[in-house]
């Protein structure tokens, strides 16, 4: 048997949910607004957008840009971030590189990217590659150049070589670090996923969300995030098991229930 | 400060009488420079010039500052000297490598591998088949005083505890010299003494060549065949001095020992003669 504080904890998620939508109800039910739909009716238009092969095709086209992206995100930037903590040149050479694209918002480099690559995948993915890559190497880079330095040293008595120092102790010593930034890049994957769909009209479900905005589709609009915001839940969720699996050696951080986990 | 005060030229050994052991480190007019500020350079070690022999227990004993964690660096092939060279059987040493294995204080352990698995890493690098490499390191965790641990991550251990897998991880690849940096300076005193009989029980079955740094007069005098004092400001060779006590060693023993206390008590003596070390630990 679990304890109240236990199921407390294990249900107060869930009690969150169902409060924020009783909020939204009680307050489209006051405000009766056209453009703001009660949850209920939102949540009814759910079944219609799943069960509709088109829109189904236009999500599943998404996820699979979202991966894509992230997946090479992820790939490219572990590896720069590593070189980058480890290496003062590979630093100084790239920090102001980052530093100028940092601030500027993925999404308002799209209309120049889809001016020379068009309005398709290629554009799409990269932008949410653009979205993905910062926070990963930011955070790889971090996780590396807080190696213990003895810890190097007594890889290199062992006789490893500075490549496999980097691979076999620098990679899985920052590895909680990296994945915390791997955590922040998959969400800004979902949210450059639907701005790029928003400029560049398309396919995918920020496509289906926008269209029915200016078809006046309320309704369809509220269920399209509830089903982006389901998405990022379960994204997040399964992300961090997997997370939680790989540095299950590291200390206990303090860590935000974010997740369904 | 190069004057040997004359009370304690007895402990200063010419050549040593006994049998001739073989050179296995050379440190030859080793000096380091770091520099501290854009202009500003920092001497920390003057003209270093020392041999090791073979199988011996040689302690580096000094205030903190006098760079005797830089000697055991370059030793290490860590740190480069700015001039001078050490060499290890006659080579000049240019990094490190597995004939010298280092224990830090701060351990240094692999986290994310189990206890088994930092004992392991070395002999597997070495390329020593799975199989053989845990029976072995089996046998070194036993040997440390860890059987049972075997599976566990090193978060979940005490520092005596990690510093007893560090010393097992770096006996696990043979290494001909082991270089011990203030192995014991994070452990509290209890702990601190049981590492030092353990050490010295591990250490007189098989006489391998240490070099132990430390801040500690009883723990240089206790475990040492020669203990070298450094000053600081530049970090330059004080005295060395040899410990004719006879082994094995026991604490109880020795600590009772008037031998032992004398070269306590003089060391200690010497120190505050220069003020270097104002409370000797």
């Amino acid at each position: 048997m679990m304890s109240p504080a236990a199921v407390l904890k294990r249900a107060a998620p869930v009690l969150a949910c169902i409060g924020l939508l009783a909020v939204w109800q009680a307050a489209a039910l006051v405000l009766k607004n056209d453009s703001f739909p009660t949850a209920v009716e939102a949540i009814r238009a759910i079944p219609d957008i799943l069960g509709d092969k088109e829109a189904l095709i236009n999500i599943l086209a998404s996820l699979r840009r979202m991966a894509m992206g992230f997946g090479v995100a992820v790939l490219f930037s572990i590896p720069l971030g590593l070189l980058m903590g480890r290496s003062r040149a590979v630093a100084a050479f790239f920090n102001p590189l980052l530093m100028v694209i940092y601030p500027v918002p993925k999404a308002a480099l799209m209309p120049i990217i889809m001016l020379w690559l068009g309005v398709g995948d290629i554009t799409k993915t990269l932008v949410i590659f653009l979205g993905v890559s910062l926070p990963v190497i930011y955070h790889s880079f971090e996780g590396a150049k807080a190696v213990e330095e003895k810890m190097l040293w007594s890889g290199a008595a062992m006789g490893l070589s500075s490549l496999q120092r980097l691979v076999r102790i620098v990679l899985p010593a920052a590895l909680p670090e990296i994945l915390t930034g791997c955590r922040t890049g998959l969400v800004l994957a979902l949210i450059t996923m639907i701005t790029s769909e928003m400029i560049a009209r398309q396919s995918g479900a920020g496509n289906i969300l926008f269209n029915a905005l200016d078809m006046g589709q309320y309704d369809t609009v509220f269920a399209m995030i509830i089903i982006v915001g389901a998405m990022g839940i379960c994204l997040d969720a399964i992300f961090e098991r997997i997370r939680a699996r790989l540095v299950r050696w590291s200390e206990p951080q303090f860590d935000m229930p974010l997740s369904f986990s | 400060m190069k004057v040997v005060p004359s009370r304690s030229s007895e402990w200063v050994s010419p050549v040593t009488s006994q049998k001739p052991a073989s050179a296995i480190i050379e440190i030859d007019r080793v000096s380091q420079v770091f520099q501290t500020s854009a202009r500003k350079d920092h001497l920390a070690l003057s003209n270093i010039s020392l041999t090791i022999d073979e199988g011996a227990f040689v302690s580096i004993l000094g205030p903190s500052g006098c760079g005797k964690s830089t000697l055991l660096y370059i030793v290490g092939g860590f740190v480069s000297p700015t001039s001078g060279v050490a060499k290890i059987k006659g080579q000049a040493i240019t990094g490190p490598g597995p004939d010298r294995g280092p224990v830090f204080q701060e351990f240094a352990l692999f986290p994310w591998k189990t206890v088994l698995g930092n004992v392991m890493y070395g002999p597997r690098q070495q390329g020593v088949r799975a199989s053989e490499a845990e029976a072995q390191s089996r046998a070194l965790v036993e040997m440390v005083g860890l059987k049972g641990y075997e599976n566990f991550y090193p978060k979940e251990l005490s520092g005596g505890m990690k510093q007893r897998v560090a010393l097992a991880r770096t006996l696990a690849y043979h290494p001909e010299v082991l270089l011990m940096d203030e192995p014991f300076g994070a452990l509290d005193a209890h702990t601190r003494t049981r590492l030092q009989n353990d050490l010295l029980n591990i250490w007189e079955r098989d006489r391998k060549t240490v070099l132990f740094v430390t801040h500690s007069v009883d723990e240089a005098v206790f475990l040492s065949d020669k203990v070298v004092m450094m000053s600081k400001s530049p970090g330059r060779i004080r005295q060395v001095i040899d410990i004719d006590l006879p082994r094995p060693r026991r604490r109880n023993e020795l600590l009772l020992d008037p031998r032992y206390q004398k070269y306590v008590v003089d060391i200690e003596r010497m120190f505050d003669e220069s003020d270097e070390v104002g409370t000797s630990s």
